[in-house]
């Protein structure tokens, strides 16, 4: 029987963003020749259909591993968590990956804690292909995370306003 | 193409509120009038002119396909408070008119299929259609028969009960196009089948399931099929009654409240034994099921004036259904079921008597939304929200209608949705053993209609909230702990705001007393989740004592050592470096040689107690940045400490001892870092348990703290889901009898530690129950406890007690010999290329795939 459709929208589906990553780096390996005995090449959401890892972003630098685990240990115990640091300053810069022993519960954690509020700010969830020893995730020249250099409000839970705001201020005053 | 489509109906749902939800700002008053707008706008305007007028233009111009109409016609079905007769007859015609579109066909039965699994509140109206259909064309009877009791059949076969049911009264809601008695020759059959089931065991749950269906499925049937069908109902009942009646020796231990307290506000009820007496009840009033929608069967006829309509409607033949033998249980292990409620039986009825079958029907219907769509909570929500679109207009007053209100009005019996809402969120929240999802999806689910409607629904879980606390003292303690877990994270989600001044006067209480108690605990779990600064500004200056002061200041714990005055204060110090700077084994080992030379000279027992304590108090004192950094110190020092745990019991349980006094201002932490060593197998479970219940306790004062039953419930967890991962690789289709050995071996050695471990459990807290504890009763003799602190302290144990036998009891029936060697059997019995309900890995991690997975993506 082919997969049933559900009639409303499931909220444990991976982001088109994590999808379309999955993709890629599908495409960028398969000139490589992984795929000799032409066997096709894994849909992007095949990969993820096992995940166990998820991507948590919009947290407060200030948000601790202690806090974190009490929230995501309601979903399933909890094998691995890593702080997203700032690349210089070696600080939280407001996301974390979270590693659950099984899939079902990272979807779980998709549904019941994605988009409720952690340390008072809405937190959103995404599965992740897994985290990978050395690993570089989106984090722009401050050393922070990208969406962080080209935020306009303030946000004191992040570090105030955008750093690049900040750098351009720098520059201005040199002058 | 169709999932695009599929997906926009979500959207448009979601649009729909998130819409108004941008419009209102953080002011209470323009919300509840935003909320009242938005209801009269659902009763005034029909969704289509809503829906052309959010997509629009484009769609306007353009007469709608047929399969897409019918598609969103079949979605948004019943989406006003007024019956929607005329919109099933349109869409009968209309299904009529393309019934010879075979793709057509094949996708509406599949939507139709996947709405009644899905969305039990629209059953009632999905059948209309096709009962119109009848006579428009008896083909769309025909067909629909024929996928529905395939479908049913599935789910029987696989023990989907759930599914099953909600397939069956899908079929019971087309009574009136049956032959002779329709569904009640195959309900007669189910309950043949009961019989067969009890009478081979006298604890059959499965029996008991069936029961339950059989007792929902009735009042649809007779809604759909009228009086002359009144007689098999009775007839029926009349059976039912004997199995209804039956008192399992599990329903014994499920009680939400303790057991012999005269202040019980709701007595045990068993779901059955309800149903029967509430159906006796409407029997005596006629089987009216005023709540259930009631379309008027001759509706079509009167409204259509073709001559194409045949004189008189086609009856077609209640479709065949197999009920295999033996009976699947299915997947998820089944138990007694209570009913439970917040609101009934209150002086104001905002919600049905425990007496009126509406509660059981209203309530079963609730619960399927909530749990069939737990992938979905913000549509939950909605559905939650908009329940009074669902059952007969005047069921419920209008929405958000203040409880004081309510009190004004009486006489009048018009229940207040938002209560039934909460109610039924609660009582599954707080179901004994277990609820079908994670509890914090429970959660997610009550932060999420807090959203929706916050007007409405805040009141009604104030009341919610202050019913359970007023009860704490007699609740379950299992359920007092999820209560103060949901709390907690609630308040989390919503600034922290709650009236705390109401509970002030009961901070003069002692800390036995389980109101007190349950204070002290939120509060560490609010800073838990948060910091003790942003706690202590939430609430009012009488409680900032309960906060430690020394939270305030965001550093480490002191270390002991430091202060000269400790014992061993240098070599405490020694080892804290030496770990830092990751010194060799032998110059660590030098530093513990000088504690036990010096504790030998000392006179104490066992030398290994203080070099224990100063080496994982050093690790707590490294590692106390965070988790990470404490886990990477364990790391370091697992060698010695796994050599420590295997030398002598009294330093192994100095572990715990040692982790507990370092973080004593944030057990939270400690319990975390338990849970780390468990994993690590450096502790074993009976040794936390034996620290807990040899060292810690007291005279029972320790059964008081939240986080020692936290301590133990996730020890006793760790074991037990370990155990049910070995009995799931037991019960693999085809395991090879090398491996057979191999996890019967395995779960053998692990069924009797964990039953020594219960044991342990039992026994000690049973001690406190008693008044049997030396330390109990030497502190009481001796004036140290009051006699009204001992009576608290017995009460405790006696909720503790009770706990851990029902835990044991549940494991027993789960993976206890007679449970596994009877799921063995099935197992045999199973025809071969049934698809098994349960996918399983090898390597002692298997994984229960839930109901409908497969429908993921």
């Amino acid at each position: 029987m082919p997969a049933v459709r559900s009639t409303i929208e499931r909220l444990d589906k991976p982001s088109s963003y994590a999808t379309a990553k999955v993709g890629s780096a599908e495409c960028s390996r398969r000139p490589r020749g992984r795929n000799d005995d032409g066997e096709p090449s894994p849909e992007p959401e095949d990969k993820l259909k096992d995940a166990t890892t998820l991507y948590v972003g919009n947290l407060s630098f200030y948000t601790t591993e202690e806090q974190i685990h009490e929230l995501f240990s309601k979903c399933g115990e909890i094998k691995r968590l890593v702080m997203g640091l700032d690349r210089f300053q070696k600080t939280p810069c407001g996301f974390c990956f979270v590693e659950y022993y099984t899939h079902q519960d990272a979807l779980d954690c998709m549904k019941y804690i994605g988009g409720t509020k952690l340390d008072e700010r809405v937190i959103r969830t995404d599965l992740d292909e897994g985290f990978a020893e050395g690993r570089q995730y989106g984090r722009g020249k401050s050393g922070g995370q990208v969406r962080d250099e080209y935020r306009n409000e303030y946000d004191p839970g992040r570090g105030g306003f955008g750093r690049a705001l900040d750098d351009y201020g720098d520059e201005r005053d040199y002058r | 193409m169709e999932e695009l489509n599929v997906k926009q109906e979500g959207e448009d749902r979601r649009d729909r509120r998130g819409g108004g939800g941008g419009n209102r700002n953080n002011n209470n008053r323009k919300r509840r009038n935003d909320d009242e707008e938005d209801g009269h706008y659902d009763r005034r305007g029909p969704p289509q002119q809503r829906r052309r007028y959010n997509d629009g233009p484009p769609r306007r111009h353009y007469p709608e396909a047929p399969l897409p109409k019918l598609r969103r016609m079949f979605l948004n079905i019943a989406s006003q408070v007024v019956l929607p007769q005329a919109e099933t007859i349109q869409m009968a015609k209309d299904l009529g008119d393309n019934f010879d579109d075979a793709e057509l066909r094949s996708h509406i039965f599949d939507i139709l299929i996947q709405l009644i699994i899905e969305q039990p509140f629209k059953i009632p109206f999905l059948a209309a259609v096709i009962f119109y259909g009848n006579d428009v064309k008896s083909e769309i009877v025909t067909e629909t028969l024929k996928r529905v009791s395939a479908r049913t059949q599935d789910a029987l076969n696989a023990g989907q009960w759930t599914e099953f049911k909600l397939m069956l009264r899908f079929l019971a809601c087309l009574q009136g196009v049956y032959e002779d008695t329709g569904i009640f020759v195959f309900l007669g059959q189910l309950f043949d089948t009961v019989v067969d089931l009890q009478s081979a065991n006298e604890n059959d749950v499965v029996g008991i399931e069936i029961v339950k269906i059989i007792l929902l499925t009735i009042p649809y049937a007779l809604v759909a099929g009228g009086e002359r069908f009144h007689e098999q109902a009775a007839e029926l009942l009349k059976n039912t009654g004997i199995v209804a009646s039956n008192v399992l020796p599990m329903e014994g231990l499920i009680h939400s409240y303790v057991r012999d307290s005269a202040e019980t506000p709701i007595s045990y009820l068993s779901i059955i034994a309800l149903l029967q007496t509430q159906l006796s009840n409407e029997a005596e009033s006629g089987w009216t099921f005023a709540c259930i929608p009631h379309f008027n069967a001759n509706a079509m006829r009167m409204t259509n004036d073709e001559e194409s309509l045949p004189s008189a409607p086609q009856m077609h033949a209640f479709p065949t259904l197999t009920i295999p033998s033996p009976v699947n249980p299915g997947p998820k292990p089944l138990f007694p079921e209570a009913y439970f409620s917040l609101f009934a039986d209150q002086d104001i009825e905002t919600v049905p008597k425990t007496t009126d079958v509406a509660a059981s029907l209203i309530r079963d219907a609730v619960v399927d939304t909530i749990d069939q769509m737990d992938f979905n909570r913000e549509v939950v929500a909605k559905f939650l929200v908009d329940i009074d679109n669902y059952w007969s207009q005047g069921t419920f007053a209008k929405r958000g209608i203040a409880f004081d209100k309510f009190r004004e009005l009486g006489g009048k019996v018009a229940w207040k949705s938002e209560d039934m809402v909460i109610d039924a969120i609660f009582s599954q929240l707080l179901k004994l053993p277990s609820p079908e999802h994670k509890l914090v999806y429970y959660h997610s689910l009550i932060t999420q209609s807090c959203k929706v409607a916050p007007a409405a629904i805040a009141p009604s879980l104030g009341r919610a909230i202050r019913c359970l606390y007023r009860s704490l003292h007699i609740m379950d303690l299992e359920l007092v702990n999820r209560f103060l877990d949901w709390f907690s994270h609630h308040l989390s989600n919503f600034e922290f705001r709650w009236r705390w001044t109401e509970w002030l006067e009961d901070l003069h209480l002692s800390n036995l007393h389980p109101k007190k108690a349950f204070i002290i605990a939120a509060l560490d779990k609010e800073i838990r989740l948060s910091f003790a600064k942003r706690i202590r500004s939430t609430v009012p200056e009488d409680m900032h004592p309960l906060i430690p002061e020394r939270l305030d200041e965001d550093n480490s714990p002191d270390f002991k050592y430091e202060n000269p005055e400790t014992p061993f204060a240098a070599e405490g110090q020694t080892l804290l470096v030496q770990l830092r700077k990751k010194a060799s084994a032998d110059d660590t080992q030098e530093t513990i040689n000088s504690i036990h030379e010096k504790a030998v000279q000392l006179g104490i027992a066992d030398p290994l107690v203080p070099s224990t304590d100063a080496f994982v108090t050093a690790i707590c004192r490294l590692g106390a940045k965070s988790l990470s950094h404490v886990l990477s110190c364990i790391e370091r020092g697992k060698e010695r400490l796994l050599q420590i745990a295997e030398t002598s019991p009294a330093a192994r349980r100095q572990i715990v001892a040692s982790v507990v006094e370092y973080w004593k201002d944030q057990p939270g932490v400690a319990v975390r870092i338990i849970d780390i060593l468990l994993n690590y197998t450096i502790l074993a479970p009976i040794t936390v348990v034996q620290w807990v219940f040899g060292d810690h306790m007291g005279a029972g004062e320790a059964l008081t703290e939240s986080w020692v039953y936290e301590m133990v419930a996730n020890t006793v967890n760790k074991v037990t889901k370990r155990n049910r991962q070995i009995a799931l690789a037991r019960l693999q289709k085809g395991l090879p009898q090398e491996q057979v050995e191999m996890v019967d071996t395995t779960l053998t050695k692990d069924r009797d530690a964990s039953r020594e471990l219960f044991k342990y459990i039992e026994d000690a807290v049973n001690g406190v129950a008693e008044g049997a504890c030396d330390q109990l009763i030497e502190k009481e003799s001796n004036g140290e406890l009051s006699a009204q602190s001992a009576e608290l302290i017995r009460a405790w144990g006696k909720r503790w007690h009770t706990v851990f036998v029902r835990k044991a009891a549940v494991e027993e029936s789960v993976v206890g010999e007679e449970a596994v060697e009877t799921r063995i059997k099935l197992l045999a019995a199973e025809p071969e290329p049934a698809p098994d309900p349960m996918q399983v890995e090898i390597n002692g991690v298997a994984k229960i795939e839930a109901n409908g997975d497969d429908e993921r993506y």
